[in-house]
């Protein structure tokens, strides 16, 4: 836009600066000592808050374990069509997944209405909150929160102590540069604005699964 | 007296003396404190994370400027579009002239307090835009006709009767009054909007000034259609809301969900740089932020309270308030009701219409030692009370009666004095049988309350008589 057909921007900040002439009153002191206990065991503690975030994390010893398990719970699903990140490792897992069910590749668009369940990859897995962090790479935009269930094929190579090493990890990668957005996803989607009473799957999925396992089979 | 201000007492004195509605909201407001105790035990050091937000957010505030141009040039190396709106009424015609020109019909909206603030749904609505709240407290609040009762909590003064009663009327598929099958309702409404709508408006809980990203937190995933599906995204924010680095949300995301609702963390915390990238199949094609400045730069320009632009609003200070548990959020009539909304109001709506906020208060200090961000909140209230009597502001009897009592608290024969003439005349009144009449000075105290037994003699006569009996 051009600047003419927006005055604001300079009134707005011409008037920041004036303000700013006037040093503030009083000044904080520095932060001593650490925020957060430290983490130990990143698997172990990972596990235990998806225990209390309602996500369902599924810890195997193979790819090839985490693929039934999530082929199990895809077959259980009502019959719709699955929404799949257009990734390579899930183009040859595909027919294990999710048999022949109707597939819908990210690279279509936005994941349909009536989609039964997203399958998608993550970027990095915060072992402090159990979340699962993923950017517009891992499926685009909706791929977390259109279908009822979300499930995400992850790594334990992807795991990091806290949301610090993440955002650091996603800054090695590229990934704010590369993508137009990022989602920390903890557990699935919920509400208490009825009496603070809380209810699973407001907008988003009700059912939230991370299938775990280590890269190499 | 204002009518703002006759508004607010009478609507103190409605909904205090209303149980119904106190339970409902001591109800609300104890499951967050349970809630938030077991949160804080998550933080090895909160008195450090509140120090280390207090500090980022005072760099950030203190060189507001430099932030914003930076945030303002990542967002248009992406394809976004930046919109600086001096008031709400700049804000409001830049949003409704977008969505006139795209020929937007429906919008999905997210909840955002300073789309509250500048009555930006009313106005576009005006235009025969439908506008949807998604967040489901907001969609309550909205299908009632209301503005939202709390920061964080929108419906908090409902019972689940009341919103089974109110789908029933207004949805039509739904006759319980299980919160499950509310929820589902609504869902279901709601699906129907994001499919539909052309544009998707959010607030932003934060602007990352180093990667020109806006970051939205919901429990719900409602924000994450609404920037997913219709092919617009507007997100409005106030100037405020800046801070530089990626890596200060590793404390803020905790912080914010700690402080608003006692979770660890919000199920999504999302940050939007643009609109669809080149590489990518899905999102808005379109991706435009309103920075809002309707009154900040002159609560920036005033050095002594510079610091409540740090609000994160997380609706911590509401919740503490022995007032807004008392009297509840819309007694207040302002977009930010509680400790935070008396503070910022008169500067933002005029100190002549809204000093009396100042004083509803009991200056207990229990905000201040609540806010993630170590906003002095109860001392800003008393420098908005001076500030209201440098303007002359408050009523001349006022500044009478304040000269008097200093005049007599300054030498204790004064305050003798006046202490035997006050007790004699209570004791002349209350004989006359004169109680609770136009010549009883505290009538509008024992209105309310048991009068208090009139004491024989001073504290000073009864203090000096026990030492004599001890010795």
């Amino acid at each position: 836009m051009a600047q003419s057909e927006n005055p604001g921007r300079e009134a707005i900040l011409s008037r920041i600066r004036t303000a700013l002439t006037k040093p503030a009153t009083s000044h904080p002191a520095k932060t001593t000592g650490d925020i957060f206990f430290p983490i130990g065991d990143a698997l172990e503690r990972f596990q235990k808050e998806c225990g209390t975030n309602n996500t369902e994390c599924l810890l195997t010893d193979s790819l090839s374990a985490s693929t039934a398990a999530i082929a199990e719970i895809i077959s259980a699903l009502p019959s719709g069509p699955i929404f799949l990140q257009d990734a390579p490792i899930l183009r040859r897992l595909a027919p294990i997944l999710v048999s022949d069910r109707k597939v819908q590749w990210s690279t279509e668009g936005l994941p349909a209405e009536e989609s039964q369940a997203a399958i998608t990859l993550a970027e990095t897995l915060v072992a402090a909150t159990g979340s699962v962090f993923a950017s517009a790479a891992c499926g685009g935009r909706g791929a977390a929160v259109v279908a009822p269930t979300h499930i995400v094929l992850a790594f334990t190579d992807q795991l990091v102590p806290d949301l610090e090493a993440a955002f650091a990890r996603l800054y090695q990668n590229g990934a704010p540069q590369k993508n137009s957005m990022l989602v920390l996803i903890t557990g699935s989607s919920r509400t208490a604005d009825i009496e603070k009473i809380l209810v699973m799957g407001a907008h988003g999925p009700r059912r939230f699964v991370v299938a775990l396992s280590p890269r190499a089979e | 007296m204002t009518t703002a201000a006759q508004d607010f007492l009478r609507s103190a004195a409605e909904k205090s003396a209303n149980l119904t509605h106190r339970h409902i909201l001591r109800k609300g407001i104890d499951t967050y404190n349970s809630a938030v105790t077991r949160g804080l035990s998550r933080f090895m050091n909160w008195e450090a994370a509140r120090q280390k937000c207090h500090e980022i957010k005072f760099e950030t505030i203190n060189h507001l400027d430099r932030y914003l141009l930076e945030f303002e040039q990542h967002v248009k190396e992406r394809g976004g579009h930046v919109f600086w709106a001096q008031n709400g009424e700049d804000a409001r015609k830049y949003i409704a002239d977008l969505a006139k020109r795209h020929n937007v019909r429906t919008i999905v909206k997210s909840k955002s307090m300073v789309t509250e603030e500048i009555h930006l749904a009313a106005a576009l609505e005006a235009q025969d835009i439908k506008v949807f709240e998604t967040d489901l407290g907001e969609f309550i609040v909205q299908l009632r006709g209301e503005p939202p009762y709390h920061i964080l909590t929108p419906a908090m003064h409902l019972t689940r009767d009341d919103i089974a009663a109110l789908f029933k009327e207004k949805l039509g598929d739904v006759d319980t009054n299980d919160p499950g099958e509310l929820v589902a309702a609504a869902r279901r409404a709601l699906r129907k909007a994001f499919f539909s709508a052309e544009m998707g408006i959010t607030g932003a809980n934060f602007l990352v000034a180093e990667s020109g990203m806006i970051a939205i937190t919901t429990n719900e995933g409602n924000a994450d259609l609404g920037v997913s599906l219709p092919k617009i995204h507007v997100a409005v924010a106030g100037i405020e809301k800046v801070i530089p680095r990626m890596q200060d949300l590793a404390l803020f995301w905790p912080m914010v969900a700690t402080s608003g609702t006692g979770q660890p963390i919000s199920c999504y915390n999302t940050l939007i740089g643009g609109p669809r990238a080149p590489n990518e199949f899905a999102g808005p094609e379109e991706f435009h932020v309103v920075l809002l400045d309707n009154g900040r730069t002159d609560l920036l320009a005033d050095p002594e309270q510079r610091d409540v632009l740090h609000c994160i609003r997380c609706g911590a200070c509401l919740n503490v308030c022995p007032v807004y548990r008392t009297i509840g959020g819309h007694t207040y009539g302002t977009t930010y009701s509680g400790p935070i909304g008396s503070v910022l109001t008169p500067h933002l709506r005029g100190i002549h219409e809204f000093n009396h906020l100042s004083y509803a208060s009991s200056l207990c200090g229990a905000c201040t030692d609540v806010c993630p961000v170590k906003i002095d909140l109860h001392h800003h209230l008393l420098h908005n009370r001076r500030n209201a009597v440098t303007a002359h502001e408050r009523p001349g009897s006022e500044g009478s009666e304040f000269k008097m009592f200093r005049w007599v608290m300054q030498s204790s024969a004064r305050l003798a004095a006046s202490g035997a003439i006050g007790r004699m005349t209570m004791r002349a009144i209350y004989a006359l049988g004169l109680a609770g009449t136009f010549f009883d000075p505290t009538r509008k105290w024992t209105k309310m309350h048991a009068a208090p037994k009139i004491p024989r003699e001073s504290f000073r006569a009864q203090w000096k008589h026990a030492q004599v009996e001890k010795k």
